[in-house]
C-alpha cells in the first residue's frame, strides 16, 4: 500500500471515530475531484460519508477557509500550512479552539497544475499517482511525471510540512525542508526600481480582478472586503492596472504576519498569477524585523497588534 | 514654469508635526509650497490605503510625519503606526516605487527648523524622481460619486 | 461657619503654570475663579522655555493648550495688568481689592493683527527674549500669548509720555486704541486665595568675577534658553554672542546665586538648575549638529526627580563633560570668548578657553512678592519663601491663604503643577457649601437637526489683516470656493476670529441655512474651539466644521511665492470643503458618575487623599493590604523640619477613623476590576464589591534590603528606617554611641536602579544634625556621591557642616569597604580630594537604602494603567499631568509614583484628590464627540482593534463583536486604521472624509 493510501485509510478511520464519538459534527477534508489533478473539499457528516475522504497530492486548497463563523464542531483535515492557518483563525476569534479538532496530515508537497500543464500541454483526462510519480492519460497518450518536478514552489520551501499543533497526526512526521531564503527576491531587490516595478506590473498584467485568490484565502474572512467598499470606494471597478496593483498590495498588507504560505491563492488563480509574490515580500520583512512566523502557537500575537518601543525603522527620518 | 513642480500629499499628526508646521509659520520659515496637508489626530490613524489613494490619484510624493517615538499624544499610536510603515515602506520599495517618493519622519511640534529642512528635503528628492507617471491611475475619474 | 456667608469663588494670583493649573482645577470643581496677573498675558516663566526636562518636550507645545483652556474657561475671569491692593476678611469670605492698570487697548476690539506694532517708532528691549532683541512700545508679550491682545507700555509710549505720535491709533483697523484708558480699582469677594506669584531668575550682576556685566559671551541660562528657542532672537541657532559665530566650546557654571551666602545671600539650592543646564547642554549639542563641546562645572549634581538620573547618564553618554570644581574667575579674550579659571576637586588650578559661558542662575522671590507677603500678613523664611508645614504643604500662615509653585520654595514644573492641584483642594476645603453657587453654565440653543439635508457649505476666507491677504489673493480664493460642490455661500472677512465676524457668521448661518462651515484662516489647533462655539451658538452641531490653515501653513511660509500660495490656499479650501460636505453631526452622550473614590493604599498619601476628598464632601473606600494604616510613616521618626511623624500620624489615623465619609478595608487588596471612569466596579479580596467613579493609586514603595556593606551580617549596620526606629525607641546603645558612618546611595543610582531616591540625603543630614545636637562630641561621617539637599533643605546641609559633620565623597567605582573584626566595624574608603585612604571605626553604619517600587504590575493591568521600567506608576504627562493617568478617572499619589519626601507626598495626595474632584463633582459626564464607533455588520470579531487601542476602550461583546467605550476613547483612530474590513471608524476623521481630502488635494 502506498503512503498516500495509508494516509487516506487513517483519515477515514479517524474521521469515523470522531463523528461516532461525537467529537466532531463534521469532518472537513478532501474527496477525489471531478477533474483530473484536483482534490475537492468534502464535508463528511456521517460515517458513511467518510469513505469518500481521500489524501492526494492534489489537496491544494486550504480547508481552514471553511472555519470562520461555523458553529458545528469541526475536525479539519489539514496540511502543515492549513493547520497553522487554523491556529491563526482561533487566535483571531474566528473559530473556538475547544470545537476544533485538527487532523494533521504530514504533507510531502502538493502538485502545481500549471507546472504539469507546462510539461504535458495536451488535454488530460485522468491522473493517477503513486508516492513519487504521476501518471497522466489523455487522448492517445500516457505520460509519467516525477512528482518532485511538479510540486508547487511554496511546497519546495516548506519548513512546517508536519502540522505543528495538530490534535492528532495521521501519519509519521515528514522532515522539514530548508525554509524559503527569498534569494530570488533578494536578487530582484538588487535591480533598479524601474526593473522591479516592471516585474511586478508584468506579474499581474493578466489579473481579471476575479478575487478567486481572496476567496480561496482563509485569512480573507472579512464581512466586507475593501475591494467591495463604496464609501469611500477604495478601489476603482475598472481593470486599471493601478487599481489592480492596489488590490494586490493591500491584499498583501492585510495578510502580512498572518500568511502561512499555503498557496491556496495561487492555486485558485485562473490565469496563474504568482500572487504570493507580494505576500513573500512581506513575509520576508516580518521575519527579518520581528522573527515572527504565524500559526506556531495558540497565544501568538500577530506583529501588527503589538510593538516594541525600539522597533528598528531607520528609514523614518 | 519650466521646472517640474511636484504635488506632495502630506499626512501629519495633529499634535506634533502639524504643530511644527504651525510653528514654522509663526517663525516664518519658508519651504516649498508643494505640500497639501491632511491633518490626522495621530499617525496611528493613517491607513496604508490613504497613501495608495494619494499615489493612485497622481501624487508625485507622499510624506507622513508624526510624533517622535515615545512622544505620542495617544501613548502608543505611533508605535503601532511604525510597524505598519515598516511593512508599507518595504513593500512599496520592493515593488519598485522610488523610495524618494515616500518619506516618513518624526517631527515634534517644537521642531520648526527640522520641519523646514525636512520639507525642503522631501521636495528635493521628489523632484529628483520626476513626475509620477508609473505609479498612478492611467485615467482619473474625478467625479464626486467615487468618493461620496 | 454655617452662620457665615461662604463665597464660592477663589482668587488665584499669578498666571504661570502653577496658577493656571490651580485655576483650572478650581473652576472644574465648581468654583468661580478670579485670576489676577500683573503682566499683559498669562503663561509665566514656562512660556519662555524652549524645552522641558527630562522628556525634552517643547514647552510652548505643552503649555499652549492650557493657556487656551484658561483663556476660554467660562468660570475663569482673567484680570491682566492687575495688582492686588488688599485682602480683607477671613476664610470663607474675603473682600479683595485690586487695581486694574490701563492697557490702552480696547480688548473687545483688538484683533491682534499686529499693524500697530509694525509702525510703532519706539523700540525697546524685549523682556520675553531676555532683552536679546527688541519689541515696540505697543506689543504682545509673545506670539502665543493669552489673551492675545496688544497693550501699550505707558512709560515708553511716545504719545503717552510726550503727547505726540499717535501712529498706532491712526493705523488700527479695529479702532481699538484708547489713550484715555485709566487704572481702576475693582472689588470682589472670594472664599479663599491661592498665591502663585512665581520667581525671578537671579541676576548675576553682583559677581564681578564672573563678568556677566561686561563680557558679551557670559550669558545667563534663561538668555541661553531664548537662544535655543525657535522663537528666540536667533531662531534656535546657537551662537557666540560677541560675534555670532558658531561656538565650539561652551561651559555651564552651576549654583550661580544659589547655595551661596556671601554675595547672593541665597543659601538654598534652586532645585532645577542642574537639570535645566543638562537640558540646555543636550539641546545645544543637538542644535549644533554635534560639533559642540560642553562642560558643566558643578559642586554636586542634583538630578533627584523622576527620570532625572537617566537624563544625567544620557548627557554623559552624549559627551557632555561634568567637572566638579569651584570657579575662580572669568577673563575675556580679545578675539571673543573667555578664559575660565577654575579649581578642580583635587585642588588643581586650571585655565580653559570657552566660547560661551552660561551662568546657571537660581530662582529668587521678587521684591514685589516680598511686599505682597508683608502686606497680606504671611510668614516667610529668610529667603522670602512662604512658610508652610510638612503636613500642610500648601497652606500659608494666614488662614484662607494657600500657595503653589516657587513661592514656597524652588521647584520644577511637575512639582508646581502638583502643588497647584493641591492648593485647589486645600483652598476649597472650607468652601464646599458654596460649590457651584457662582459658576456659570454655557447655554447653547438646541442644535438644528440637519440629518438628511444636502450639505450647504458656508466658506469664510480670512484676510487676517494682511497676514494672509498680503500673500494670498483672497478674493480669488473666494470666487474659487463659490465654484465648489455644495458651497452655498462664500465670503472673505478681515478677521474671522473677531467678535463682529463671529456675530456675522451666526447671522449668515441662519440666513443661508448653512449646515457645514469651512473657515480658511489659521490653525485649528488654536482656533477650532472658538469657531465651534460660534457654530453651537448658531444652533449648528459644532462638529460640522472644518478649517483650512492658509496662514501658518501657507501665507506665512510662502511669502515669496504669492501665485503658488494662492493656488495652495484654493486647494486647501477645496480639501476642507470636500471633507466638510461629508461631516455629520456628532452626538455627545451623558453618563452617570458614582461620586465615590477608591483609594488603594493606606499610607500618608492614601489617607490624605481620602481626607481631602471627604472635606470636599465625597466618600471614599481605602484599601490597605496591611493590618494597619500609616504605611512607611509608621517607621519614620521626625521630618526634616523636626516635626514628629508619630504625633502627626496618630492624629491623621484618628481623623480617618472618625470620618464618616471614609471606609477602611484593611488586610485587603483589589482582586478584580470592571468598568471605567465614573462607573468602576472593583472587587476586593474579601469579596466586597466597591462601586466608584475614580480610583487613586497610592500603593507606596519599600525600602531596599541591601546586600552590601555587611547589612544583615552585623546588627550595627542598619538602614535609615531601621535607625529611625531605634531613635524613636530612644535606643540606649545609639545614645551611647560615639561614631556614626552614613553611607549614601545604597542601591540607588546603580545600573539596575538608575534613579535617585530623592529623600535619603536630606534624611541623613537631618539625622546627623539631630545626633550632633544631642551629642556634640559624636563623630559623624557621611560618605556620599553628590549631596542632594535641594531647595531650602540646603540649610540643613550647611547646619550639619557647621556642626562638624564630616562629608566625604566616594566614587561609584571605589565604594567604601565595610569590614568587621568581631563586633567591631571598620569602614575604609579613598578620599578623592586628598587621595588618602581613610579608615573609620563606627559604632553604627547607617545605609541610605534606596526606595524601591512595589512593582504593582497586576494592579496596573487591572486598571489598565502603565508602570515604567523601574516599576513606578507612569503618569499621563511627566510635566503637566503628574498625578493623572492617561486612563480617565485614574490618579496616583505618593511613592507609587516616585520617591519623595513627606511634604511632597501630602501635596501630591491633595493634588490627586483635587483632580479626582473635577470628575466626581459632575453628576453626569459628557462623552463622545470625536471618538471611534464600530459598524458591527463589518466586524469579524478578530480583535485587532482591541489589541491596538492604547486606552483599552474596545472590548468584544457577548456576540464576539467589537464595541467602543466612548468614555474611554480618546479618538486616536488606531483601531480604524488597523481593521482590515473598516468596521471601526473615527468620527470626524472618517475614511470617506479623509479620502475626499486626498482627492481634493490632487
Amino acid at each position: 500500500m502506498s503512503n498516500l493510501d495509508t494516509l487516506t485509510q487513517k483519515i477515514r478511520e479517524k474521521a469515523k471515530s470522531l463523528l461516532e464519538g461525537g467529537q466532531a459534527d463534521v469532518v472537513i477534508g478532501y474527496r477525489t475531484g471531478t477533474v483530473p489533478l484536483m482534490a475537492a473539499p468534502f464535508f463528511a457528516r456521517t460515517p458513511q460519508d467518510c469513505d469518500q475522504l481521500v489524501w492526494s497530492s492534489f489537496a491544494r486548497l486550504n480547508l481552514a477557509n471553511y472555519l470562520p463563523g461555523r458553529t458545528e464542531k469541526v475536525a479539519l483535515v489539514a496540511k502543515g500550512c492549513d493547520a497553522r492557518n487554523a491556529v491563526g483563525q482561533v487566535a483571531e476569534n474566528q473559530y473556538p479552539k475547544d470545537k476544533l479538532f485538527i487532523l494533521g496530515v504530514p504533507c510531502s508537497g502538493q502538485v502545481d497544475a500549471a507546472k504539469v500543464a507546462a510539461k504535458e500541454p495536451r488535454p488530460i483526462q485522468t491522473s493517477e499517482e503513486t508516492d513519487d510519480s504521476i501518471k497522466l492519460t489523455g487522448p492517445g497518450y500516457s505520460t509519467d511525471l516525477k512528482k518532485e518536478d511538479v510540486l508547487r514552489r511554496n511546497c519546495l520551501t516548506c519548513a512546517h510540512r508536519t502540522p505543528t499543533l495538530a490534535n492528532e497526526l495521521v501519519g509519521p512526521e515528514v522532515p522539514s525542508l530548508p525554509t524559503d531564503d527569498f534569494s530570488d527576491l533578494t536578487a530582484l531587490l538588487a535591480k533598479s526600481s524601474e526593473e522591479r516595478l516592471t516585474y511586478f506590473k508584468d506579474l499581474i498584467k493578466d489579473c481579471l480582478r476575479c478575487y478567486a485568490c481572496r476567496n480561496a484565502c482563509p485569512l480573507c474572512y472579512c464581512p466586507v472586503c475593501f475591494v467591495d467598499e463604496t464609501r469611500p470606494q477604495w478601489l476603482g471597478k475598472s481593470t486599471d492596472p493601478m487599481d489592480t496593483m492596489t488590490f494586490h498590495l493591500l491584499r498583501g498588507l492585510h495578510c502580512a504576519g498572518r500568511c502561512t504560505a499555503c498557496g491556496a491563492c495561487e492555486t485558485a488563480c485562473p490565469v496563474n498569477i504568482k500572487v504570493r509574490e507580494f505576500n513573500r515580500v512581506l513575509d520576508k520583512t516580518v521575519k527579518e524585523n520581528w522573527s515572527y512566523e504565524p500559526g506556531l502557537a495558540w497565544d501568538q500575537k500577530p506583529p501588527l497588534t503589538v510593538y516594541q518601543p525600539n522597533d528598528p525603522a531607520d528609514f523614518i527620518k | 514654469m519650466s521646472e517640474f513642480e511636484p504635488k506632495v500629499v502630506a499626512f501629519f499628526c495633529n499634535w506634533c508635526t502639524y504643530g511644527a508646521a504651525d510653528l514654522a509659520g509663526v517663525s516664518r520659515l519658508d519651504y516649498p509650497p508643494n505640500f497639501r496637508v491632511v491633518r490626522l489626530p495621530c499617525t496611528g490613524r493613517l491607513n496604508p490605503k490613504f497613501i495608495m489613494e494619494a499615489f493612485k490619484r497622481g501624487a508625485d510624493g507622499v510624506w507622513v510625519s508624526g510624533c517622535h517615538p515615545g512622544d505620542c499624544h495617544y501613548i502608543a499610536g505611533n508605535y503601532y503606526a511604525r510597524r505598519k510603515f515598516i511593512l508599507l515602506h518595504t513593500l512599496l520599495e520592493s515593488i519598485g516605487v522610488d523610495p524618494n517618493r515616500l518619506r516618513f519622519s518624526w517631527i515634534s511640534s517644537a521642531e520648526a527648523n527640522k520641519f523646514q529642512a525636512m520639507a525642503r528635503d522631501v521636495i528635493e528628492h521628489v523632484k529628483a524622481c520626476g513626475p509620477n507617471l508609473t505609479f498612478r491611475k492611467a485615467e482619473l475619474q474625478l467625479d464626486l460619486p467615487e468618493v461620496a | 461657619m454655617a452662620s457665615k456667608n461662604i463665597v464660592g469663588a477663589v482668587m488665584v494670583a499669578g498666571g504661570g503654570v502653577a496658577g493656571m493649573q490651580a485655576a483650572l482645577d478650581l473652576a472644574n470643581a465648581g468654583y468661580y475663579v478670579y485670576m489676577v496677573e500683573k503682566s499683559l498675558a498669562i503663561g509665566g516663566r514656562m512660556a519662555q522655555l524652549d524645552k522641558t526636562f527630562p522628556t525634552n518636550d517643547c514647552s510652548m507645545c505643552i503649555i499652549s493648550p492650557k493657556l487656551v483652556e484658561v483663556g476660554r474657561h467660562i468660570n475663569v475671569e482673567l484680570l491682566t495688568l492687575t495688582d492686588i491692593l488688599s485682602v480683607e476678611g477671613e476664610e470663607g469670605d474675603f473682600t479683595v481689592t485690586v487695581r486694574k492698570n490701563p492697557r490702552y487697548i480696547d480688548m473687545s476690539k483688538c484683533i491682534a493683527c499686529g499693524e500697530c506694532t509694525k509702525k510703532c517708532p519706539r523700540k525697546l528691549n524685549n523682556e520675553y527674549n531676555e532683552n536679546l532683541d527688541t519689541r515696540k512700545a505697543i506689543y504682545v508679550q509673545y506670539a502665543q500669548a493669552v489673551p492675545l491682545k496688544y497693550g501699550i507700555d505707558a512709560k515708553e509710549c511716545i504719545y503717552l509720555t510726550k503727547g505726540k505720535c499717535g501712529t498706532c491709533k491712526k493705523l488700527c483697523p479695529a479702532d481699538a486704541i484708547n489713550y484715555e484708558d485709566k487704572a481702576e480699582e475693582i472689588t470682589f469677594h472670594v472664599g479663599s486665595v491661592v498665591l502663585a506669584p512665581g520667581f525671578t531668575p537671579f541676576k548675576p550682576t553682583v559677581f564681578d568675577t564672573l563678568r556677566y556685566n561686561d563680557v558679551k559671551d557670559v550669558i545667563t541660562a534663561l538668555e541661553f534658553e531664548r537662544y535655543l528657542g525657535a522663537t528666540g532672537p536667533t531662531m534656535g541657532h546657537v551662537i557666540r554672542p560677541s560675534d555670532h559665530q558658531d561656538p565650539k566650546k561652551m561651559a555651564f557654571l552651576q549654583c550661580v546665586g544659589s547655595r551661596e551666602v556671601n554675595r547672593a545671600a541665597n543659601g538654598y539650592c534652586s532645585s532645577v538648575c542642574c537639570m535645566y543646564a543638562i537640558k540646555e547642554a543636550l539641546i545645544a549639542k543637538e542644535h549644533s549638529g554635534g560639533n559642540l563641546d560642553v562642560t558643566l562645572f558643578y559642586m554636586d549634581i542634583r538630578t533627584f526627580g523622576k527620570d532625572f538620573e537617566k537624563y544625567y547618564e544620557k548627557a554623559k553618554a552624549a559627551g557632555i563633560k561634568f567637572v566638579r570644581s569651584r570657579i575662580h574667575s572669568v577673563q575675556p579674550e580679545s578675539g571673543g570668548g573667555v578664559k575660565l579659571h577654575y579649581v578642580t576637586d583635587g585642588g588643581v588650578s586650571t585655565l580653559e578657553f570657552f566660547d560661551v559661558v552660561v551662568l546657571s542662575h537660581g530662582l529668587v522671590i521678587t521684591g514685589e512678592t516680598k511686599e505682597l507677603s508683608k502686606s497680606l500678613g504671611l510668614e516667610t523664611d529668610n529667603y522670602n519663601f512662604a512658610k508652610t508645614s510638612t503636613f500642610a504643604p500648601v497652606a500659608l500662615s494666614r488662614p484662607g491663604f494657600y500657595a503653589c509653585g516657587v513661592f514656597t520654595g524652588p521647584k520644577d514644573i511637575p512639582s508646581s503643577v502638583m502643588e497647584a492641584s493641591a492648593a485647589a483642594a486645600a483652598a476649597t476645603s472650607k468652601l464646599t457649601p458654596a460649590r457651584s453657587t457662582l459658576t456659570k453654565v454655557i447655554k447653547v440653543p438646541r442644535p438644528v437637526d440637519v440629518t438628511g439635508e444636502p450639505p450647504r457649505v458656508g466658506v469664510f476666507i480670512c484676510h487676517c489683516g494682511i497676514n494672509i491677504a498680503s500673500v494670498v489673493d483672497v478674493p480669488k480664493v473666494v470666487e474659487f470656493a463659490k465654484s465648489l460642490p455644495f458651497v452655498e455661500y462664500a465670503t472673505n472677512t478681515m478677521f474671522a476670529c473677531s467678535q463682529d465676524s463671529q456675530e456675522k457668521l451666526i447671522a449668515l448661518i441662519k440666513e443661508y441655512k448653512l449646515n457645514r462651515i469651512v473657515v480658511s484662516a489659521c490653525s485649528p489647533r488654536t482656533h477650532e474651539p472658538l469657531f465651534q462655539e460660534t457654530l453651537a451658538a448658531a444652533g449648528l452641531n459644532k462638529y460640522l466644521y472644518e478649517m483650512a490653515n492658509i496662514r501658518n501653513h501657507d501665507s506665512w511660509v510662502h511669502a515669496g511665492h504669492p501665485a503658488e500660495a494662492t493656488q495652495k490656499a484654493m486647494d486647501m479650501t477645496e480639501m476642507a470643503v470636500a471633507k466638510a460636505a461629508l461631516l455629520v453631526p456628532l452626538k455627545e452622550n451623558v453618563i452617570d458618575v458614582d461620586p465615590t473614590a477608591l483609594v488603594i493604599g493606606g499610607g500618608i498619601a492614601g489617607l490624605n487623599a481620602a481626607l481631602t476628598l471627604s472635606r470636599q464632601g465625597f466618600k471614599s473606600v481605602i484599601v490597605e493590604k496591611d493590618s494597619k494604616i500609616g504605611g512607611n510613616a509608621n517607621r519614620i521618626f521626625t521630618t526634616a523640619k523636626g516635626e514628629s511623624v508619630a504625633d502627626y500620624l496618630s492624629d491623621l489615623k484618628t481623623r480617618v477613623q472618625n470620618d464618616s465619609n471614609i471606609t477602611l478595608a484593611l488586610n485587603s487588596h483589589v482582586s478584580k476590576v470592571d468598568g471605567y471612569v465614573g462607573n468602576f466596579e472593583s472587587t476586593l479580596s474579601g469579596g466586597q464589591i466597591v462601586k466608584h467613579g475614580v480610583t487613586i493609586i497610592a500603593t507606596g514603595a519599600k525600602e531596599y534590603k541591601p546586600n552590601e556593606y555587611l547589612y544583615g551580617e552585623n546588627r550595627r549596620v542598619v538602614t535609615q528606617l531601621e535607625f529611625d526606629e531605634l531613635l524613636k525607641a530612644d535606643d540606649q546603645a545609639v545614645a551611647a554611641a560615639k561614631t556614626f558612618v552614613f553611607i549614601q546611595c545604597v542601591g540607588s543610582r546603580e545600573k539596575e536602579r538608575m534613579y535617585c531616591s530623592k529623600v535619603c540625603c536630606t534624611h541623613t543630614v537631618h539625622t546627623a544634625v539631630e545626633l550632633k545636637k544631642k551629642n556634640p562630641e559624636a563623630r559623624i561621617f557621611v560618605l556620599y556621591r553628590d549631596i542632594r539637599t535641594y531647595a531650602q533643605k540646603e540649610d540643613l546641609y550647611k547646619e550639619a557642616r557647621d556642626l562638624g559633620v564630616i562629608f566625604i565623597r566616594y566614587e561609584p567605582e571605589r565604594k567604601p569597604q565595610v569590614s568587621q573584626n568581631g563586633k567591631n566595624l571598620s569602614v575604609k574608603l579613598l578620599d578623592p580630594v586628598s587621595g588618602h585612604h581613610l579608615v573609620m571605626e563606627p559604632d553604627y553604619t547607617i545605609l541610605a537604602a534606596a526606595i524601591v517600587s512595589g512593582q504593582e504590575h497586576e494592579l496596573g493591568m487591572m486598571y489598565k494603567v502603565p508602570l515604567d521600567e523601574d516599576g513606578w506608576f507612569f503618569e499621563a504627562h511627566q510635566k503637566l499631568r503628574p498625578v493623572d493617568f492617561a486612563t480617565d478617572g485614574m490618579f496616583m499619589a505618593g511613592l507609587a509614583h516616585y520617591p519623595k519626601p513627606m511634604e511632597e507626598v501630602v501635596a501630591q495626595a491633595q493634588a490627586a484628590a483635587a483632580r479626582a474632584v473635577t470628575v466626581l463633582t459632575q453628576p453626569k459626564m459628557t462623552v463622545g464627540g470625536i471618538v471611534a464607533e464600530i459598524d458591527q455588520n463589518r466586524c469579524s470579531g478578530c480583535g485587532v482593534c482591541k489589541s491596538v487601542c492604547p486606552y483599552s476602550a474596545i472590548d468584544l461583546d457577548d456576540k464576539g463583536k467589537a464595541v467602543v467605550n466612548e468614555a474611554m476613547c480618546k479618538g486616536c483612530g488606531n483601531c480604524a486604521s488597523s481593521c482590515r474590513s473598516d468596521a471601526p471608524s473615527l468620527r470626524g476623521f472618517t475614511n470617506a472624509g479623509l479620502f475626499a481630502q486626498i482627492d481634493a488635494a490632487l
